[in-house]
């Protein structure tokens, strides 16, 4: 049985709401990214891996525990940000991270440490005052502190400037390196796509589409945009028995489907032609997932 | 079972309050007691000679008058409003607001994390009274020390004072255990207690003696107590039984009911 193991995993609220049928299975040391948009689903899924629902049906375990009843036997191994982050009633930061490596009975705190760096947190700051960018930045610290095998994280870069992102995103490549699994969810694609093996997309709480984010980058179906000189030329090479796409007529620029193995045959046809551009246009996971949303 | 560092951080979040809602009502007794006078009543019954008033004057004691005053009225609200904003702060404030999350992100199970927080109610309650009897006590025998006031009488008083709170604290962290959001636990964590206390006055006034079956407070009879009365002891048993009750009936909900955390 796999680390992360989601069976049938169904939570109604009604309306169409909630999670249906879901299965995932997630392997040790994957990082696996959970995409869609707001009230797709994503938190309720997230939940229940936390044991904080009780799922309607079907089960949801980690490292073969069951989710609902062993919530509290699991969370030794997992670190989780919330979504939406209230801080319990502490005075700073830094009280806030004590009390918190308290309940998860750590002692050391070198790690906190090193994290506060990274992220330049001033975990001094009166708790209740911090900006959104610094309360997630603490949520992160709380989360990751004792060095959790698995990081469940409801999209962990709301409220976090660009550069902070940056920065969060290569803590999360260290994590990678030393063997963690990650589930997080995301609406931010690039994010995803540089940390991410797999994501996958939900849309009214049932899982449209699980990709490999290798695959999305190294699709074997490349798309190139061919752009000519003349207009003679242009409305010439449409004639080829190729696969068209969009057409952009004013800049005489048009797109071509084909795959890795047939590129030499293009560029033996478009020898005869007057090209001024040739570029690869890369699909972005996010391009693929949004086909699928229409 | 329990969890300490829990307990010890429900403590510091709640001292001031706690703090706050000790320190007024032991005010509140000491100055009662420090400017009572039983020459007063007396006068009193006097002036309401030939009254079927006066022959009740007349049979009060000191406790008879200060405890239904301070047990039935000040000391009870004060004590009461204490009660219902520390249960909903215990534990549906906290669901609601997200911050429970930070506790159960943690190994630690959601039956420790109530029993905890029920502990730290319970134990909050008690030692309140603690420190109200023992501040009483010395301001008995300081202000009242020949008006012969049965300090046994006192503090049982206090216990059945306790015990009331007690129950309504269950009430209060019952529906703080069931609800998510603040706003249910208030409106019955609050409506209630709030209710029995309307029923208790308004079961005062002729006419409306039923009244005093709709609420709990009736448990807690004073005169009662103050008589020896057969029916205390049943009457005060019953107050600790219904508190339980509501106390692990809320916990065993919380355990199994879905957290939008």
């Amino acid at each position: 049985m796999s680390y992360i193991n989601i069976n049938n995993l169904t939570k109604d609220y009604g309306k169409g709401r909630g999670n249906f049928d879901v299965n995932l299975t997630i392997e040790k040391g994957e990082v696996f990214g959970f995409a869609g948009i707001n009230g797709a689903g994503k938190t309720t899924l997230i939940r229940q891996l936390m044991g904080f629902l009780k799922p309607s049906s079907g089960y949801a375990t980690i490292n073969h525990l069951n989710c609902w009843e062993h919530s509290a036997e699991i969370k030794k191994l997992i670190g989780y940000i919330p979504g939406e982050i209230a801080f319990p009633d502490a005075p700073t930061g830094t009280e806030f991270l004590r009390r918190q490596a308290e309940l998860v009975g750590l002692t050391d705190m070198s790690y906190a440490e090193a994290l506060i760096k990274k992220l330049q947190l001033d975990p001094t700051a009166n708790l209740k005052r911090m900006s959104k960018g610094m309360k997630q930045k603490t949520a992160i610290v709380a989360a990751m502190m004792h060095d959790p095998n698995i990081l469940i994280f409801d999209e962990p870069t709301t409220g976090l400037d660009p550069l902070m992102r940056v920065a969060f995103i290569d803590i999360m490549k260290d994590e990678i390196k030393k063997g963690k699994t990650i589930f997080m969810s995301s609406h931010m694609w690039d994010e995803m796509e540089a940390v991410c093996n797999r994501v996958a997309l939900i849309k009214d709480g049932k899982i449209v589409a699980v990709q490999s984010v290798k695959e999305v980058k190294h699709n074997k179906n490349k798309v190139y945009h061919i752009c000519f000189r003349s207009e003679v030329d242009y409305e010439r090479f449409q004639a080829e028995s190729l696969v068209f796409g969009e057409k952009f007529n004013d800049e005489l620029k048009l797109a071509i489907h084909i795959k890795d193995k047939d590129v030499r045959d293009l560029f033996k046809i478009m020898k005869n032609y007057d090209v001024k551009s040739f570029v690869e246009f890369k699909l972005s996971l996010e391009e693929n997932f949004k086909k699928m949303y229409d | 079972m329990f969890s300490g560092a829990i307990f010890k951080q429900t403590m510091k979040a709640n001292w001031k309050l706690r703090a706050i809602f000790t320190v007024i009502p032991m005010i509140i007794f000491v100055a009662i007691t420090a400017v009572f006078d039983m020459e007063t009543i007396y006068t009193m019954a006097d002036v309401l000679e030939g009254t079927p008033m006066a022959s009740m004057m007349k049979e009060q004691s000191f406790l008879g008058v200060v405890g239904s005053m301070f047990f039935g009225m000040q000391g009870l609200i004060l004590l009461m409003i204490y009660v219902i904003i520390t249960a909903n702060s215990l534990v549906a404030s906290q669901v609601d607001r997200g911050s429970m999350a930070y506790l159960l992100s943690t190994p630690t199970k959601r039956s420790t994390i109530i029993r905890t927080q029920a502990l730290y109610l319970i134990t909050a309650i008690l030692a309140t009274f603690v420190i109200l009897a023992t501040a009483g006590t010395v301001a008995i025998n300081v202000f009242q020390g020949d008006a012969g006031v049965s300090i046994a009488e006192f503090l049982i008083l206090n216990s059945g004072a306790f015990l009331l709170m007690f129950a309504i604290a269950g009430v209060s962290f019952f529906f703080s255990a069931v609800f998510n959001l603040s706003k249910h636990s208030i409106t019955f964590g609050a409506g209630l207690p709030l209710a029995f206390f309307i029923l208790d006055i308004m079961a005062d006034m002729e006419g409306f003696e039923s009244l005093r079956h709709g609420t709990l407070i009736t448990l807690f009879d004073i005169p009662a107590i103050l008589d020896g009365g057969n029916n205390v002891w049943w009457q005060l048993s019953l107050l600790a039984i219904i508190g339980c009750t509501l106390f692990v009936a809320g916990g065993k909900i919380f355990v199994k009911k879905d957290l939008p955390l």
